[in-house]
């Protein structure tokens, strides 16, 4: 059970939720993801971390799908539920 | 979970990549927790004055099923000795051959190339902060043929995603995810 309570989606601003909406698109899912959401609850943070974030998971040297799994083994090795 | 989820919907949608990964990230982090508690030096940036908690088998002096483990996991890793966790692991000749057996299946190509398992060793070492693990992967890594740019892009996710897992367990955030297959 989260420790806090996750705004949805129609709670952020348009901009917000326009990059939130994007998500769906760069998971290829029909929701908006909780760390979307949770990311977005402070701007500048939600900002930096989301724009590093999408920049870093970008087909580069390794491909997104190498960097899908890269982030799939942090979280094993760090027990992370989520 | 949802980056097992997310790595299937990017195109790794076979169950035995999966547990390909997952055997590679178990591997890696026994041996990096052996390693490291035996205060191992790393094979490739050594540090000096470092003692082993236990001796180190010498391949010079090793009984014959052992040099074969140690000639092949030199091969293997295309070192000029056996790397010191085997070492350390050879005082009980049956268990090193038996566990070998799992490393040089686990560590060729397979479901996942071997470039691929080198990258998510180093994941696992960087992430559980492994200093012998990290040493010995990164090697790995750039022998195998990862540019210094892959390098970068590696440590980028793990940074990021290191970060990710904290804020999720922070706030104690339940998967998107929960069907039994992932998705």
């Amino acid at each position: 059970m989260e420790i806090v309570r996750i705004p949805e989606v129609h709670e952020f601003s348009p901009e917000e939720q326009q990059v939130m909406e994007g998500m769906k698109g760069w998971y290829r899912i029909d929701f908006v993801p909780k760390m979307s959401r949770v990311m977005r609850v402070h701007k500048a943070f939600g900002k930096g971390y989301g724009r590093a974030t999408r920049r870093a998971m970008t087909d580069g040297a390794l491909s997104r799908k190498q960097k899908e799994m890269l982030a799939a083994t942090v979280s094993a090795v760090s027990v992370c539920e989520y | 979970m949802a980056h097992v989820a997310a790595g299937k919907l990017q195109g790794y949608a076979e169950d035995r990549i999966w547990y390909e990964l997952a055997f590679t990230i178990g591997l890696t982090h026994g041996m990096n927790a052996l390693a490291d508690a035996l205060r191992l030096s790393p094979e490739f940036t050594p540090k000096p004055g470092g003692t082993p908690l236990v001796p180190l088998v010498e391949p010079e002096a090793a009984p014959p099923e052992v040099k074969v483990v140690f000639d092949e996991a030199a091969a293997l890793f295309a070192m000029d000795r056996p790397p010191a966790v085997l070492r350390a692991l050879a005082h009980d000749p049956g268990y090193l051959s038996d566990y070998w057996i799992a490393v040089k299946g686990i560590f060729a190509d397979g479901a996942l190339d071997r470039l691929t398992k080198a990258i998510m060793a180093f994941a696992t070492s960087v992430t559980a902060k492994s200093e012998y693990g990290t040493d010995f992967h990164l090697r790995e890594m750039r022998r195998l043929g990862a540019s210094e740019r892959a390098v970068i892009e590696t440590l980028e996710v793990v940074q990021l995603f290191n970060g990710f897992t904290k804020i999720a367990d922070t706030l104690r955030l339940t998967p998107d995810f929960s069907t039994p297959s992932g998705l």
